[in-house]
């Protein structure tokens, strides 16, 4: 294998490495579980690459819904604990949007204070990302900035091309994978490269064709104009736009068992009535509408005030499962460009 | 609502960088352990324990904090809590005042002698007791919220040439409530001013009754910087006094309460606007919170 920097994959070939890969590493990968697209782990078979970017981000594998942060075990009153060391794992068909999710999340849980078992999770994960060539519906990635294409974040980056993936190595995993896996790559051809671009460029046309294009700096300023009030009263309190999106990160902590047991860490949302009420009773965010508008103030301010990325990633999930009526984007009509 | 964060930061900080302690691996969510060494009877509600890590290499946190920080506190099997640093970094053992408020603080509270608890911390900033050293200091407190100014008084009293006119203020409900009455000789022996006041009269007090800034109005502390923590009636009822006074909004600093799960700027429990009250507060001064509480 020479110096040049991308790689061809046969479609017929997929398969084959993803099983090689399987025998040192868990694979995740979007399947099917249930009839949905989502990501679990892979056992082989087909998978659940036509379909739009599952609901069930790949986010589960670094801050899972539900996790034990540490067992504790009590002997004549002392304790002693143990942890779970992180699982060697890889993430296959990781879009664009869910790799900024992360870049996001980088800089909330890895900054001053890291938090270990997400930072455990992130070094011992590989990412192979797809670049998006058929966005779905909803999707606004293009108005984020985080796709249709990625910019960095991964160890290998695939493109589908209909006959076979392009492949391109992002870090020295990347290029470590592609050295010992040779025999399924290629020597891409400079054609391959051109047909990439091409492809990308048609997807970020198609966002536009489907919705609206929103500005994000626009979302910002229209926040003070919205009517949240109202917006509080179409909202179901559901919880579901939090849970789907791969920036939403609260969670609560809770302790299993005694004297003996776990302590864990579940996800939680701040659009619920008690995630701030203190114990006096007193909360400082009583009324759905208030709760709400924080939530966007945090994905469009406070966010990106910490992080220098915003809070939302342009993936459309929040929307395909609003079970009230918070047709979020049209809350900010005025962004609209 | 603009500041200069890093700035605004670096003189809200005691002196310990936020919530960075040896031993205690704050970044972590594994308490190290702390045993049970003494309990002393604040009131009918409320205990003081002290406190004593059990490993040798945890032993600093018992004294590297600032007044103003708190723990994370577990109970194992209840789930864990933030309770503020009761005793000065000046003086050993490490203390809490624990409040019975639900089955955490009560699952504290039923702590004996001898018994394990799981401490992570400190965290916080912390009160800026750098920057008040050659200052006059009022200290207002109200209720449970005196337990975070008593770590902050008797601070003082041990370093007291460095600090002008010191003067106390605290409120509670009856004189029942009173939180470290066998103190408050000590601290006027230290030349610290201290009024004393409760919200209902009983036969046993002899003291003042009414609200906190009616001793304001006899003490007429003068200008300087000021320490409060209560109930947020009582702190908007004391800013505005001291305000009239001719204290100065970004020279009065508030302790603020927020549900809290995590201690470390990452479960969002504790948001107030932008802020994470555990890791950007608990102490903030008015001019930044003035209109959040
Ligand atoms: C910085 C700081 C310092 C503090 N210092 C002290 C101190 O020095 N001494 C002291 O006694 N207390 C202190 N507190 C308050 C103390 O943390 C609370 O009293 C304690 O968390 C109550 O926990 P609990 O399990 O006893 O009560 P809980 O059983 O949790 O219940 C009390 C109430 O809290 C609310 N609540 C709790 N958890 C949840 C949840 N997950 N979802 C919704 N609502 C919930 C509910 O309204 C509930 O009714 C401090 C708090 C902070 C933030
Ligand atoms: S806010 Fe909605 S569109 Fe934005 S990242 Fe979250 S789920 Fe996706
Ligand atoms: S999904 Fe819709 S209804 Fe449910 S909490 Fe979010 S905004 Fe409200
Ligand atoms: S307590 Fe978790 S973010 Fe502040």
């Amino acid at each position: 294998m020479t110096g040049t920097s991308a790689f061809f994959l046969r479609r017929e070939d997929l398969v084959p490495l993803l099983e090689e890969l399987a025998e040192t590493l868990e694979v995740v990968a979007p399947v099917l579980v249930e009839g949905e697209a989502a990501f679990a782990t892979w056992r082989g078979g087909a998978l659940a690459l036509d379909d739009k970017n599952p609901l069930a981000s790949p986010m589960e594998f670094f801050l899972p819904k539900k996790e034990v942060l540490f067992r504790y075990v009590q002997y004549s009153g002392r304790y002693t604990f143990s942890e779970d060391p992180p699982r060697a794992r890889l993430i296959f068909g990781m879009r664009p949007c869910d790799l900024q999710a992360l870049k996001v999340i980088d800089g909330i849980f890895g900054a001053e204070l890291p938090d270990i078992p997400y930072a455990g999770r992130r070094r011992s994960t590989i990412i192979v990302a797809l670049n998006c060539t058929s966005p779905g519906e909803g999707c606004f990635c293009r108005s984020m900035g985080s796709g249709p294409g990625a910019e960095g974040g991964y160890d290998l980056l695939l493109t589908d091309l209909g006959r076979g993936y392009l492949v391109e190595p992002g870090s020295p995993a990347g290029v470590y994978i592609l050295r010992a896996h040779q025999r399924h790559f290629e020597e891409a051809d400079p054609e391959d490269q051109r047909e990439k671009e091409r492809l990308l460029a048609l997807a970020g046309e198609e966002i536009i064709k489907r919705g609206p294009s929103l500005n994000p700096e626009k979302i910002r300023e229209a926040i003070d104009g919205v009517d949240w009030e109202e917006a509080g009263r179409r909202c179901l309190a559901c919880g579901g736009c939090s849970l789907v999106c791969p920036v939403c990160h609260c969670f609560s902590v809770l302790d299993q068992g005694v004297p003996d047991g776990e302590r864990l860490r579940c996800r939680d949302t701040c659009i619920l009535s008690g995630f701030s009420r203190m114990t006096s009773g007193a909360n400082p965010r009583p009324a759905l509408g208030e709760r709400l508008r924080h939530w966007y103030l945090d994905k469009f301010v406070y966010i990106p005030e910490k992080t220098g990325l915003f809070g939302c990633v342009g993936c459309g999930r929040c929307s395909r499962v609003c079970l009230g009526e918070v047709d979020r984007w049209s809350l900010f009509k005025e962004a609209a460009e | 609502m603009k500041m200069d964060r890093s700035k605004k930061e670096a003189d809200a900080n005691g002196g310990t960088k936020i919530g960075r302690a040896a031993g205690a691996k704050p970044e972590s969510y594994l308490p190290i352990q702390a045993e049970v060494v003494d309990i002393d009877v604040e009131s009918s509600n409320t205990y003081l324990l002290s406190l004593r890590p059990m490993d040798e290499e945890d032993e600093l946190v018992a004294v590297n904090y600032s007044p103003g920080q708190f723990l994370m506190v577990s109970v194992f099997g209840l789930g864990e809590c933030p309770i503020s640093i009761a005793s000065s970094p000046t003086r050993e053992p490490l203390q809490i005042c624990v409040r019975e408020a639900g089955k955490i603080t009560q699952g504290i509270m039923a702590a004996r002698v001898g018994d394990v608890l799981g401490i992570r911390g400190p965290f916080g900033n912390g009160f800026p007791v750098g920057s008040m050293r050659g200052k006059n200091v009022l200290i207002a407190g109200g209720g449970s919220g005196f337990a975070t100014l008593r770590s902050l008084i008797n601070y003082i009293a041990d370093d007291r040439r460095d600090f002008r006119d010191v003067t106390v203020v605290y409120g509670a409900r009856t004189s029942q409530d009173l939180y470290f009455t066998s103190e408050y000789g000590s601290w006027q022996a230290a030349k610290i001013e201290v009024g004393i006041t409760v919200d209902m009269m009983d036969a046993s007090w002899k003291g003042n009754v009414g609200l906190v800034t009616s001793l304001l109005a006899d003490l007429d502390p003068v200008p300087g910087t000021a320490a409060l923590c209560g109930p947020p009636m009582m702190i908007r009822a004391v800013a505005r006094d001291l305000l009239g006074r001719g204290f100065i909004e970004p020279e009065i600093y508030i302790s603020l309460e927020r549900h809290m799960k995590c201690g470390v700027g990452k479960c969002e429990h504790c948001t107030m606007g932008r802020y994470h009250v555990c890791t950007n507060g608990p102490i903030f001064s008015y001019d930044v919170v003035g209109d959040l509480i």
